[in-house]
């Protein structure tokens, strides 16, 4: 009886022609010319190091979450293609089809549930990914411009994600869109809604809104244009962004983690691929887990003349959809995102702190750490309030409460600088009076040239806060809460936009010390309005309805 | 490199150099090669670049495929006083019926384009999306949005249906008050 001898079989076959062929190279001897030419010899894996520092591989040091969010894109893209099989873009048939995915069409489901979850997974690796990054420091000299790619991708990654929500075609899809659209419609010179629109001669057939729109409204155009954009356009721009995103850091040395003296490289097969893979099988184990125990969301089919109520946004937009309550269009819609974007790719320029790169260094680099994580949790913090505290009307419903409770209607609210019957007070005194306040708030650390007791300076500006308050409340002007508030949100600005600052930035040259400083005003410029808001219903600081400026 | 970067011993005894001869004579305007090469590249991406921004008017349809913005809206007589949302669903208008006439008024909140609801209890039109909260006619009392609703062109049909047309819209105060934007039609 003959019997199958495996080696001499595995032997045959890898000495055989074909297996040549694809797959060069002898005998695996695992020597340390093996496990270079593995990563040499591979296109897929030459993009590494062939040898990198232990400390670069550690979870703890990097969290994996570069090469997790880039497993989840692959994920997206092989379970998107797959459902462009049955997916069309039309008015009539879009939302046929996500429910034959849903009903008729084996994995449908599961892929579709795959596609969604994948998509919210890489939003929150993408922003991990840029956190981690921050906290050590690894976008300083010479990274710059990679971090600035990495910006880019995050901008693109959440860009994905809002033109893939139109496609299903149901009441989420429409009204998310219809907000963010009408969001380009009050574009500053180019929307016809922004400030300044008018006198650019835009209309609702001409501007940046109706370009993205395909017309004045949602409709099948946009779904065209957005599916275009989602399944093409965009994956490609952010294909191109990777390579050279990769490329970077290739060539930086991969890592950012400092040199120790008695530190040996170790080779990059098996020790960081096998990392990747895991990172990657853990990444696909976990979304198809959770594609089979859930279901995405869908909702009845898009009607363009009536929205669901509440309305939200998706969940990492609804912190600007929060904003949206206390700010005009322009601003919480246009101009905040984009002093996020620019002032995230001016970090690495406005730092000049030469410590804490490659390693976590909370206390060298308090300033840069305190605001930058600041804002993440004020963004997460927003996202919380208009994700749970939201009810009917988008009035405020603590998570314990009921939505079937009416809320009261709000108070009315007034402006404070603005025409006639319109502001308390002139334009004319407004603008000398904001103009002067924020350019005293920009200009103060650096005129104060001594440092001043943190502890002290506090302590009077609270004592100060507290005494107008309990005035006020005296007078029956507001109650608690309004005073509350107003001592939290100013304790919180005066401390992040004054006391913090003025210890660390006061050396800085000019223009690095007025771009930073204006990213810090502009934070506790948020901070403070809402406190205007939430205290004394003021809607704007100032209005200026002829050119649709409102502030 | 084509020469040494430094000669560490020149030559002590050079040769006499010949007479200076006039260099040929070149046409004073000449450019170099390389500037020549510079400009010709650069014209030809200014006219690359040129051509790509005018191609952005490929975006801007000319002809849009939209439902017609005019539609009969029944008799008048048919309104009760107060707010009407019949015809919310299918045109996004609310007709609404005062002791002296009727108006039109476009369901999409001036602050972001989602269409509000009407709460006859607290009498206001209150939006799902930020909250914004407008009166009967059309004020913004609360909430974020910057300009009161759009009230549309109405007009009586001879036959006395109400003949609504959205594509002409007023919200100054004073004027959307008036004839196209409201039917005098008091109550019988």
């Amino acid at each position: 009886m003959p019997t199958l001898d495996i080696e001499k079989l595995k032997k045959e076959v890898i000495d055989s022609q074909i297996w040549r062929s694809v797959f060069r190279g002898g005998v695996w001897k695992d020597t340390p010319r093996d496990r270079a030419a593995h990563i040499i010899g591979n296109v897929w894996l030459h993009l590494h190091p062939v040898k990198a520092r232990p400390r670069a591989m550690k979870w703890a040091y990097s969290w994996g979450m570069g090469g997790i969010s880039f497993a989840l894109y692959l994920l997206l893209t092989i379970s998107g293609v797959a459902l462009m099989f049955y997916y069309r873009p039309t008015v009539g048939l879009a939302y046929r089809d996500i429910k034959d995915l849903e009903f008729a069409i084996t994995l449908g489901k599961f892929l579709r549930n795959s596609h969604r979850w994948a998509a919210q997974a890489m939003v929150v690796a993408v922003i991990a990914h840029m956190v981690r990054v921050f906290l050590t420091g690894a976008y300083k000299k010479p990274r710059e411009f990679n971090w600035g790619v990495g910006v880019l991708l995050l901008t693109l990654t959440l860009f994905l994600s809002f033109t893939g929500y139109l496609l299903p075609w149901d009441q989420l899809a429409i009204w998310a869109v219809t907000v963010g659209t009408n969001m380009a419609g009050a574009t500053p010179f180019l929307g016809n809604e922004g400030p300044f629109g008018g006198l650019m001669g835009m209309h609702i057939n001409n501007d940046v809104r109706f370009t993205l729109l395909g017309g004045t409204m949602v409709g099948e155009n946009t779904l065209i244009r957005f599916y275009v954009m989602h399944c093409v356009a965009v994956p490609l721009v952010v294909g191109i962004l990777l390579i050279l995103h990769f490329w970077r850091i290739r060539k930086d040395s991969f890592s950012a983690a400092p040199y120790k003296a008695d530190e040996e490289k170790v080779d990059v097969w098996p020790h960081l691929v096998k990392r990747e893979y895991i990172g990657a099988a853990g990444t696909t184990l976990f979304i198809m887990i959770w594609s089979i125990l859930q279901n995405a969301p869908l909702e009845s089919i898009a009607n363009p003349n009536v929205t669901p109520n509440p309305s939200k946004a998706p969940w990492y937009f609804v912190g600007l959809q929060e904003l949206l309550v206390y700010f005009d269009p322009w601003i919480a819609g246009v101009l905040l995102p984009g002093l996020i974007i620019v002032g995230l790719i001016a970090i690495p320029y406005i730092d000049t702190n030469p410590k804490g790169v490659g390693y976590y260094a909370w206390k060298e680099r308090k300033f840069a750490n305190t605001m930058f994580m600041l804002g993440i949790v004020m963004w997460f913090v927003l996202i919380y309030i208009g994700a749970e505290c939201r009810g009917p009307n988008y009035a405020f419903y603590p998570p314990w409460e009921s939505w079937y409770i009416l809320k009261a209607a709000p108070p009315p609210t007034w402006s404070v600088f603005g025409p006639a019957h319109v502001g308390a007070l002139p334009i004319a005194l407004g603008i000398p009076v904001i103009g002067g306040l924020f350019a005293a708030s920009m200009l103060l650390p650096k005129l104060i040239q001594k440092e001043l007791n943190g502890k002290a300076l506090m302590g009077g500006f609270c004592a100060a806060v507290i005494a107008v308050a309990l005035v006020g409340m005296g007078l029956h002007k507001f109650g608690p809460v309004s005073g509350a508030f107003m001592l939290f949100f100013g304790a919180l600005a005066f401390y992040f936009g004054f006391v913090m600052p003025q210890r660390h930035i006061r050396g800085l040259d000019w223009p690095r010390y007025l771009v930073t400083m204006g990213l810090v005003v502009c934070t506790m410029a948020i901070l403070l309005k809402m406190c205007a808001r939430l205290t004394f219903n003021i809607k704007y600081v100032l209005t200026i309805p002829t050119i649709s400026l409102n502030i | 490199m084509s020469e040494p970067a430094n000669n560490p011993t020149p030559n002590p005894n050079p040769a006499p150099a010949a007479a200076p001869k006039p260099a040929p004579a070149k046409p004073a305007a000449a450019m170099s090669r390389g500037d020549f090469l510079w400009l010709g590249w650069s014209a030809l991406a200014a006219f690359f670049a040129a051509s790509a921004a005018a191609g952005a008017r490929f975006f801007f349809p000319n002809v849009i495929y939209e439902p017609s913005q005019k539609f009969n809206a029944g008799p008048a007589a048919s309104y009760d006083q107060g707010v009407s949302t019949k015809w919310l669903n299918e045109q996004r208008m609310w007709i609404i019926r005062t002791p002296s006439g009727i108006y039109a008024m476009w369901a999409r909140c001036t602050h972001l384009g989602c269409t509000p609801n009407w709460w006859g209890d607290q009498n206001r039109f209150k939006c799902p999306c930020h909250g914004s909260n407008y009166t009967i006619a059309g004020d913004v009392i609360a909430g974020p949005a910057p300009r009161p609703l759009w009230r549309a062109k109405v007009e009586l049909s001879p036959l006395g249906d109400l003949i609504v047309d959205k594509s002409v819209l007023e919200d100054m105060p004073g004027k959307r008050e008036l004839e196209p934007f409201f039917v005098k039609y008091p109550a019988a």
